[in-house]
């Protein structure tokens, strides 16, 4: 599985806004790849840009005032930013699709269930009216929800929070994509239904071998769901390896600093909670070295010089931290 | 499992769920009743009718109200009640196609500009607004004179002048629609522009299409029965609120029943659309739903 061509391959990408205020930098020099059948998972604060590198992907970055700058997205072998427009709509729902964070807002409210799951399929997929429903209801059903064949005739406010994202990822699944971008799945519906989304989404990429790009500010969830993890911080990559890697192993403050925000039930319960001080940077106008380094509380000198390279640590983990490169630690 | 089976809601479409907000307003369906009864009225009346709305009798002109003639006769002898039925019929066509026209131009000009965005919807705007600048009555009279003074005419005069007002209200519809997260979706799952337009951001928007239609209806009603007023409406004899008001402002002393029939007409048509169009709005917005 290692060794495989990615499904996607993203290299080098750049995101900006163009503001009344300056360039925003969302994403800045931002690589990283799935396999296909694996999960992924995108993590870090509010801003750091997840979404933004998801939505790139898509290309559906509102344009003005957002435009890709630079990099490559390379998906099934073939570049996806060079790609005519409507090549990319005949991929979008059908090779790559999403799942949306708020599920209140990311279904036509004036439009039933059953018709927004039948479009996407007679749109890709070929079917005619009556082959779509029942593929829809088989959907549903999948999706778990009751009486699918009596649902797919509500409206969206007529299901609750949890079934309408289940409906959501019947929508996402429905013309069997190669990959599913989730952004933050599972954030606006309780912990209960959440456990029961995430195990939801894994059976389903597990059966239809998806690839999974898992984008949430959740470490914990990270832990169970993802192969891999890359953490983002100011737009850039600043640590990713396997789930293990990053859970255990974590090198960069940053990372250390989210795990030790987040409650654990494998630590003695007298461990408090630490919060990352200060606020994430400006991205119009992004520190010159290291972006963490004004919040870091082990930031040198050389910190605040040029960004830390990326250096490999063990096979597969990789981190951009000072304290991590081979002569710091030599000199140490 | 028949526990679960019973405790199915029942299935409300969202024009189900409209209609049932509207008619516990019981002002709107007063409204709409007047209206559909005035209608209706226009239809069967002239079956039943004793009188022609243009045939003279200058042997009992300038009657008051009497069993022979509900609300008496005008300067010509000719029956005011029926002139009034047929005046409803020109004022509700009026009403109705004015409002077909104002569709046919508003809905797809503003939901172009607002769907297109950029330059495209700024020129589209920017021409939208000098038609908007333009004084209304000025327009009309305008477009008659070129037109000539055929209802059809009338309709048509009304309407190249109301448009602007659909078509900016689909455009702020659309552009704010354009922003939700379901269009988003609709995006990732591969719609196109044309097909979003017309699939999510057109039919979302047609709740306050509905209620702004409703309003612009005694709106027209009233612009036609203003131009009959000075003079430059439908050609007589086709009978018209407004010209009935105008021919009996001469004789307004000796015969007021001339001028307060036709007025109280106006004024009941007028606030029952205004009824109408108010709990419409109450029953299409999303925001107010219970």
């Amino acid at each position: 599985m290692n060794d495989q061509k990615p499904l996607l391959d993203i290299r080098n990408l750049s995101t900006q806004f163009h503001t009344q205020d300056g360039i925003v930098k969302a994403v800045d020099g931002v690589s990283y790849n799935v396999k296909r059948g694996e999960t992924i998972a995108l993590v870090g604060e509010s801003g750091c840009g997840k979404t933004v590198s998801a939505l790139s992907i898509l290309r559906l970055i509102p344009d003005p005032p957002g435009k890709i700058a630079s990099g490559e997205i390379i998906f099934d072998g073939q570049d996806l930013l060079k790609l005519p427009i409507e090549a990319m709509t005949d991929i979008r729902g059908d090779k790559i699709s999403m799942i949306f964070q708020e599920p209140l807002t990311s279904l036509d409210p004036v439009l039933t269930i059953g018709r927004q799951i039948t479009e996407a399929l007679e749109r890709h997929r070929d079917m005619n009216g009556k082959e779509a429903e029942e593929e829809a209801i088989r959907l549903l059903k999948i999706v778990g929800i009751p009486q699918p064949d009596r649902r797919i005739k509500d409206y969206p406010h007529q299901f609750s929070g949890g079934m309408r994202q289940r409906a959501m990822i019947a929508l996402a699944i429905s013309c069997e994509p190669q990959l599913i971008l989730a952004d933050e799945p599972t954030t606006v519906v309780d912990v209960t239904i959440q456990a029961q989304l995430l195990e939801l989404i894994r059976n389903i990429t597990k059966d239809l071998n998806t690839a999974l790009i898992l984008i949430t500010h959740n470490l914990g969830i990270v832990a169970r769901y993802a192969h891999r993890v890359y953490v983002m911080y100011a737009g850039h990559i600043i640590e990713h390896g396997s789930s293990t890697d990053i859970y255990h192993h974590a090198c960069h403050p940053y990372t250390q600093g989210l795990l030790g925000s987040v409650p654990r039930l494998d630590e003695p319960r007298k461990m408090r909670l630490k919060p990352i001080e200060g606020q994430p940077p400006d991205l119009i106008a992004p520190p010159k070295g290291c972006a963490f380094a004004p919040r870091c509380d082990r930031a040198m000198e050389a910190c605040y010089k040029g960004r830390p390279p990326m250096v490999e640590i063990t096979p597969d983990h990789y981190t951009a931290c000072i304290l991590a490169s081979p002569e710091k630690k030599k000199t140490k | 499992m028949t526990v679960a089976e019973e405790s199915v809601r029942p299935h409300h479409t969202l024009w189900g769920d409209a209609w049932i907000r509207l008619r516990r307003n019981k002002l709107a369906i007063t409204g709409g009743v007047i209206i559909i009864l005035i209608a209706l009225m226009t239809i069967i009346y002239p079956f039943f009718s004793r009188y022609d709305f243009a045939s003279q009798d200058l042997d009992a002109i300038l009657q008051g109200p009497s069993a022979e003639h509900w609300m008496g006769t005008d300067e010509l002898g000719r029956d005011v009640f029926t002139r009034l039925v047929y005046g409803a019929q020109t004022s509700l066509s009026v009403g109705i196609f004015t409002q077909i026209i104002v569709l046919a131009i508003g809905l797809p000009i503003g939901a172009f500009a607002g769907a297109t965005g950029g330059m495209t919807d700024n020129i589209i705007m920017r021409f939208v607004d000098v038609v908007y600048a333009f004084p209304d009555l000025l327009l009309i009279i305008l477009l008659r004179a070129i037109l000539g003074g055929s209802i059809y005419m009338i309709f048509f005069a009304i309407g190249l002048v109301s448009w602007v007002n659909i078509a900016r209200l689909v455009r702020g519809q659309i552009l704010s629609l354009k922003q939700r997260d379901f269009v988003t979706a609709a995006r990732v799952f591969g719609g196109s522009s044309g097909y979003i337009t017309t699939r999510h951001l057109l039919p979302n928007s047609l709740g306050p299409v509905i209620v702004a239609v409703t309003f612009n209806i005694p709106r027209a009603i009233f612009a036609e029965a203003a131009l009959a007023y000075i003079g430059i409406g439908v050609k007589p004899p086709t009978p018209s609120w407004g010209a009935m008001i105008r021919d009996g402002n001469n004789v307004i002393f000796a015969a007021p029943h001339l001028v307060l029939f036709p007025a109280i007409a106006i004024g009941i048509l007028m606030l029952s659309f205004t009824f109408l169009g108010d709990g419409l709005r109450d029953a299409l917005d999303p925001r107010l739903r219970r």
